[in-house]
């Protein structure tokens, strides 16, 4: 029984080494910039699907306010860069760490609530966060921070001639957010997240520590979406409240995980694969005049899974599994 | 000998209502002892109070010769209370190996003693052959078979168990006795609440009746059963009297 669990995890491991192979070699043969754009996209969206996973997943505190930790880490690393001229590594993980810290000052009150109240908590804060840097001329306010292009290089993490770059770093990023997952997953912090999740009350009552669990999955959560909040502003090199911190990021880092299976190890992935270029392509086609279709599209897409298949895309996968082992 | 479990003077009043009036009851290392009363005899909350669900608003609690009075329910748990729920409170999208494993990585933190600690566990109180399937989809015996493991996963000292035979066929009910009696040779002090006298009579080693929130009678259940004090308390005081 054991081997059959440690196999699981083994070939779970493997799958993804093999698609993040296959995805380094896209780039070979796509040379589009439009698609090779979609494909950064897409995946910057996977990781921080797949970071939201871990807080509103897993440990089931689910969280519409994840834009503030998003747009905290490209603010941090925009404003150490032009004021400080502090690298964007740095600036990263100075982000990172701003936004576990915050997550954990705000999850100390808010992890009293339980339920909706947690969730229309998280909307308040994140929209309130909005309106302070809007205000913020220090940080540019309503204007935003262009960040300065001093030329291609690795060390600045800023490249004009070419998107690969931004693709691999996305790629990487993408598997760091699933290898936590996969690596909490099967540790105390991924089996006390479920418990907390599913009854709260018994998981106390067996000895878990049920707030100091929901910090735990709200802080590594902040950090990583943080991160990928500080590729997006080195990736786009201009940013402002609305465009880094607006409601649709914390919509946007949802919706592939709910698509693909809340709580799954590889629903977020598939979710973003699906929704990010979906809605891009919905939005060219479409041209200016069609804004928020492609929201629309996500809505349809919500209302068709949760008919369907109420645990997400993943859920088919699973199914022929067991029917192929009969 | 000093006793495992001791509770002081135990009041817990809620707004008006009092649920246990100055409760003092012991339990020695190695009982079976029965919690029984009708009800709204204060049985749970009496049961609440132990587990650490609540502070008591008066009175102290005693377990293993320290205070555990203001020690909240996970805290408890680390220094050997495990209980099971009246109504099962399985985590119902996790399989019934992983619903065992979360109280295994109470003892310790390596996944893999944990999930070796589970199937014994899980083969001990007979659900072995379900641990792969989601909790969701045990049957109700099962179901309470399940929050036994669970409690037993942390390895503790005093087991309460909340009505665990209730509601259960009559050979469901007798597995389950047998499941308790397994539970103590191990070496595991068992606290129960039923309502079903007939259930735990033969069951517990000691019985407390537990009525309108205070200590009716206490006792060898055989003397229990016959005391018109209980009589009175379960079927009304015409029968005392006939008693």
């Amino acid at each position: 029984m054991d081997t059959a669990f440690a196999e699981r995890r083994r070939r779970d491991l493997i799958v993804a080494a093999c698609l993040a192979a296959i995805a380094a070699l896209v780039p070979l043969f796509v040379k589009d910039v439009y698609v090779q754009n979609i494909m950064v996209l897409t995946l910057m969206y996977a990781a921080l699907s797949q970071s939201w996973n871990i807080l509103s997943g897993y440990c089931g505190q689910i969280s519409l306010g994840h834009a503030l930790y998003f747009g905290l880490g490209a603010y941090t690393t925009a404003l150490l860069f032009t004021k400080f001229g502090v690298l964007p590594w740095f600036g990263m993980l100075g982000g990172g760490l701003i936004s576990a810290a915050i997550a954990l000052a705000l999850g100390y009150p808010c992890f009293r609530l339980r339920g909706h109240y947690f969730v229309i908590a998280t909307i308040v804060i994140a929209e309130t966060a909005l309106l302070l840097f809007q205000n913020w001329e220090w940080a540019g306010a309503a204007l935003g921070i262009d960040i300065p292009v001093r030329g291609d290089s690795w060390l600045k993490f800023q490249f004009t001639r070419s998107k690969l770059p931004y693709f691999y770093f996305a790629l990487v990023l993408a598997c760091i957010a699933w290898f936590v997952t996969w690596w909490l997953e099967d540790s105390k912090w991924g089996y006390w997240w479920r418990a907390v999740k599913d009854n709260p009350d018994a998981a106390e009552s067996l000895g878990v520590v049920v707030f100091n669990s929901k910090m735990g999955a709200a802080a590594v959560s902040a950090f990583l979406t943080a991160v990928g909040g500080s590729f997006y502003a080195q990736f786009v090199s201009y940013i402002d409240p609305e465009s880094v911190m607006g409601f649709q990021f914390s919509l946007l880092m949802a919706l592939p995980a709910v698509l693909g299976g809340i709580g799954t190890l590889w629903g977020p992935m598939l979710g973003a694969v699906i929704l990010i270029p979906l809605s891009e392509l919905t939005r060219s086609f479409i041209g200016g005049s069609g804004r928020g279709v492609d929201l629309i599209v996500y809505g349809a897409l919500i209302v068709l899974i949760s008919l369907a298949r109420p645990q997400g895309l993943i859920g088919l996968f699973s199914r022929h599994r067991k029917e192929a082992v009969r | 000998m000093t006793a495992l479990l001791e509770t002081r003077g135990v009041w817990q009043r809620f707004g008006g209502l009092i649920a246990n009036s100055d409760v003092s009851i012991s339990v020695e290392g190695g009982e079976i002892v029965g919690l029984i009363g009708p009800n709204g005899a204060g049985k749970s909350t009496l049961f609440n109070l132990i587990a650490g669900v609540l502070p008591p608003t008066e009175g102290s609690i005693i377990f293993d010769g320290e205070n555990v009075t203001r020690l909240p329910a996970a805290e408890r748990c680390q220094r050997g209370i495990a209980r099971t729920f009246q109504v099962v409170k399985s985590f119902e999208t996790m399989t019934v190996i992983d619903n065992v494993i979360v109280g295994a990585l109470i003892r310790t933190t390596v996944m893999r003693e944990a999930r070796a600690k589970a199937h014994e566990v899980l083969d001990f109180c007979g659900l072995a052959a379900r641990a792969d399937v989601p909790a969701s989809q045990l049957i109700p015996s099962e179901k309470r078979r399940l929050e036994v493991a669970r409690a037993l996963a942390t390895e503790p000292k005093l087991l309460l168990l909340d009505e665990v035979l209730t509601g259960l066929t009559p050979i469901e009910a007798q597995r389950g006795v047998e499941l308790v009696r397994k539970v103590r040779a191990t070496g595991v002090t068992v606290l129960m609440v039923e309502h079903v006298m007939e259930i735990v009579m033969p069951l517990v080693d000691r019985a407390i009746v537990l009525d309108l929130g205070k200590v009716l009678v206490e006792g060898k259940p055989a003397d229990v059963v016959r005391d018109p004090k209980v009589i009175a308390a379960y079927l009304g005081d015409r029968h005392a009297v006939g008693a």
